[in-house]
């Protein structure tokens, strides 16, 4: 700006010394200056020009002399400039140089230039400087127009803040303006205060010292304190046993459901009604109370063998007549677990000490002992031939029943005792789960020992090792519509249900429950998962998957918590078994027709397993 | 409180309104430490008070504490040095900011001088209030997250820069602010004396 300033002083002087010059050297002087303060359109000066006669000139570049001023008549300019020249003149004698800058408002609507109070002030002061040119204002720029405050702006875009402060020092705005920048946002204390105490509500600056500087280095009077009392708080001091004990039961309470009716569940459209009533309770007198036993099966042959402390008995579910399998033998203090074999022509008994006896059902002779363990087997799964037998110690053994050195296999996975075992349907992974949390997935491969030479194969690498489990995994379930798929279920302080991918390790779904979880089964025909529950809910859950939403839930299942439970080999009754001395059907699922008949052809490996025996009598 | 009423009083004093405000805070305080599960159940024990049953804390050390915490706040209350009570409620692990419940203090001396003087709020009116106030704190339980890992309590006090603070006892401090996008916020009841006038709120975190 400064560069077009310079350029019209010497134009603007020798105007007013021309001021009384006929019209055309002024008009050619004006037009000097047109060119030399380089407007930007030719058409601009023309409107200009043209404005000129109806005084509507000079919203333009302020720095212009106004090329109209000389087409005016002679005698008012004369009258004007000798009016006031006069009186400025004395006040400006020292400001020889100045600009053609109009400022237009000190001149009044009659034509007679005011000469203001603070226009006075900032002559006598001294203000007046080179970008300011009274004088030449009252020369060169005349009394014909009020620009309208449009014009302001314009102007006021076009240069500094700071100069049009110079520049109309009439504006009242300009003064408020005076000090300030334009670039800092301009705001009242309080605002300032405002936005301090907005500021507490931002973590980056709620540090204490941060809040201060910021107030400090605003120069504010934040008249606000934040204390706190030097101390924290003390904790809780009453007796620490209790506050244990709360500590452990919290949990049962804590856990989503927990309080919850069991009838009031709210699941969507999900929800399914299933009888709450068992179909049929049978008593178990008895049955041992242990949640890491494995006292129930129910064969292919629709037959249930349940084990009471040392005997074992099989119901027969399609006549509902009972047998008594047997006693085992005097040295063992009871019976830990029970398996059928897949045919469900032998059931595996496994004993308190260790030993692993396997029985008729149909005769009710023990075929078999086959000794080794040092401790409880309280898991045992068949696969095919090959007896999986998961004991105290932690150690699980793959007994091939059909020769004499029946352990073929070690698999040493577990530290804790084994109380979850499970083999996939084809027999090419097992699933086992123990009291050390841990959950391993193992190849199935088994080596044959007569081809090793009777040496026993000892395996510690779990083909998947999980321990994401919290307590005791026992229950475990391989899903029968997708292989890969297992289930497992964790105890009283872990209550968490965990489906993995056992090809990929991953883990799929989390579910947490309510309740330790005492077992688990996928739904043959359908895509649900049943769990059951100790302590509080004593419950039967079926869950949807993928998405575990509860489906159904029987509260209270059994007055006791709900230990044991299989599926019925048709796939629509669970049986489940407490410590209340109860074994309870529930009618869970209904068995597609299509599926049965499926079923029944596929299942013939026995020379056809009856129709009529898969149901319960 | 009933029982102090003297029948000759007419208005309310400073000191007055100070007790009736100090006497709420110990048990806004409570309930809140009560409901929200910042101590056990078992170390409350039940006391009659504003005409309904309040649980108040029995452990000393907490006693102590909340009382030392209250008499400074009387002093600065007197003063009325005082402008805001917090009571913030942090997750004891990762120290973040779970609730804070919010009390503003406003001194309304000056507009009793000026105006005529308004009949002086029945001190059963203020009761009143002072136990809607604690009831909602109880409802609150409905909506507010529960908590599921410790917690612990700290108090803050917002004053005046004028305000005599004693050294060693009180510091400067962070104001325990929730993040504004995590926030939400519910306006409680409020309740006046004719000194002193007492809005609650509190902001609790919640994440979407």
């Amino acid at each position: 700006m400064p560069s077009s300033e310079n350029p019209q002083k010497t134009p603007s002087r020798r105007s007013r010394n021309e001021a009384k010059t006929p019209l055309t050297p002024s008009l050619t002087h004006a037009l000097n200056n047109l060119s030399i303060s380089a407007i930007p359109s030719p058409g601009r000066a023309r409107r200009s020009k043209s404005a000129s006669k109806s005084n509507l000139a000079d919203i333009t570049n302020p720095f212009i002399a106004d090329p109209s001023r000389p087409s005016k008549p002679n005698g008012f300019s004369k009258s004007l400039s000798s009016g006031t020249g006069y009186s400025l003149s004395k006040s400006l004698s020292g400001n020889r140089s100045r600009p053609g800058s109009p400022t237009k408002r000190t001149l009044s609507g009659n034509g007679t230039p005011v000469m203001t109070e603070e226009m006075q002030r900032e002559a006598s002061g001294g203000l007046i400087k080179k970008g300011k040119g009274l004088a030449s204002q009252f020369d060169v720029v005349k009394n014909d127009y009020v620009p309208p405050a449009k014009t302001e702006m314009k102007r006021s875009k076009s240069q500094p803040a700071v100069k049009r402060d110079r520049m109309y020092p009439r504006e009242p705005d300009t003064v408020a303006i005076d000090q300030s920048d334009r670039f800092i946002t301009n705001r009242a204390e309080q605002d300032l205060a405002a936005t301090l105490e907005l500021m507490h509500l931002n973590p980056k600056s709620s540090s204490p010292g941060h809040t201060s500087r910021l107030a400090e280095a605003a120069n504010l009077p934040v008249n606000k304190r934040v204390l706190a009392f030097h101390e924290a708080p003390p904790a809780s001091s009453s007796d620490p046993l209790l506050a244990k004990q709360r500590e452990i039961v919290k949990p049962l309470y804590a856990r989503p459901g927990a309080l919850t009716t069991s009838s009031g569940g709210t699941t969507g459209g999900k929800a399914r009604k299933i009888a709450s009533q068992p179909e049929r309770v049978l008593d178990a007198p008895g049955i041992v109370d242990d949640f890491y036993l494995n006292l129930i099966d129910w064969s292919a042959q629709n037959v249930v063998a349940v084990a009471l402390d040392k005997s074992t008995y099989a119901w027969r579910a399609d006549t509902g007549s009972v047998s008594h399998v047997g006693d085992v033998s005097e040295e063992a203090s009871h019976v830990a677990s029970v398996a059928f074999s897949e045919d469900g022509a032998f059931l595996a008994i496994g004993t308190g000490t260790g030993s692993v006896e396997l029985w008729d059902v149909e005769t009710s002779q023990r075929k078999r002992k086959m000794d080794g363990h040092q401790a409880q087997i309280a898991s045992m799964a068949w696969n095919g031939h090959v007896l999986s037998s998961g004991c105290g110690d932690g150690s699980i053994w793959h007994h091939d029943v059909r020769i004499r050195n029946h352990k073929v296999m070690e698999l040493l996975g577990h530290v804790g005792e084994v109380c979850g075992l499970k083999w996939r349907s084809d027999g090419q992974m097992l699933a086992s789960g123990g009291n050390d949390n841990v959950v391993n997935v193992w190849d199935g491969r088994v080596a044959d020992s007569v081809m090793t030479g009777g040496e026993v194969e000892s395996c510690s690498n779990a083909k998947w090792t999980k321990r994401n489990h919290t307590a005791a995994v026992k229950a475990l379930a391989w899903c029968p519509w997708q292989p890969s798929l297992l289930a497992s279920g964790g105890g009283t302080n872990d209550a968490t249900i965990h489906v993995w991918n056992t090809t990929t390790g991953a883990r799929l779904h989390s579910l947490k429950t309510p309740a330790q979880i005492t077992s688990l089964h996928f739904a043959p025909h359908k895509k649900e998962i049943l769990s059951t529950h100790g302590y509080p809910t004593n419950a039967v859950m079926v869950h949807a998957y993928p998405s575990l939403e509860r489906v159904a839930e029987i509260r209270d299942a059994h007055e006791s918590r709900v230990l044991f439970s299989c599926v019925s080999p048709a796939g629509d009754v669970v049986l489940t078994g407490a410590g209340d001395e109860n074994l309870k059907f529930w009618r869970i699922w209904e068995v597609p027709k299509a599926e049965k008949k499926k079923g029944v052809s596929q299942g013939s490996m026995d020379g056809g397993v009856r129709d009529g025996i898969l149901a319960i009598r | 409180m009933a029982t102090k009423q003297a029948p000759t009083r007419q208005a309310i004093t400073l000191k007055g309104s100070t007790a009736i405000v100090t006497d709420f805070f110990k048990f806004a305080v409570n309930t809140i430490l009560y409901q929200r599960g910042v101590y056990p159940a078992d170390d409350f024990h039940l006391v009659k008070k504003y005409g309904q049953t309040v649980m108040l804390t029995q452990d000393l050390a907490v006693q102590n504490y909340l009382d030392k915490i209250l008499q400074q706040v009387q002093k600065w209350l007197l003063t009325g040095g005082v402008t805001q009570l917090v009571l913030a409620i942090i997750a004891k692990d990762s120290r973040s900011t779970l609730e804070r419940w919010v009390f503003d203090i406003h001194l309304q001396t000056s507009t009793e001088e000026t105006e005529t003087p308004a009949p002086s709020k029945p001190e059963s009116q203020i009761q009143a209030e002072i136990r809607d106030i604690l009831k909602q704190i109880v409802s609150t339980v409905t909506f507010l997250p529960t908590m599921d890992e410790p917690t612990v309590f700290n108090i803050l006090a917002y004053t005046s820069e004028s305000a005599d603070v004693p050294a060693d006892e009180w510091v400067d401090t962070d104001p325990l602010a929730i993040e504004a996008s995590k926030s939400q916020q519910v306006k409680l009841r409020s309740f006046s004396t004719d000194v002193h006038r007492v809005e609650a709120m509190v902001a609790y975190r919640y994440d979407g």
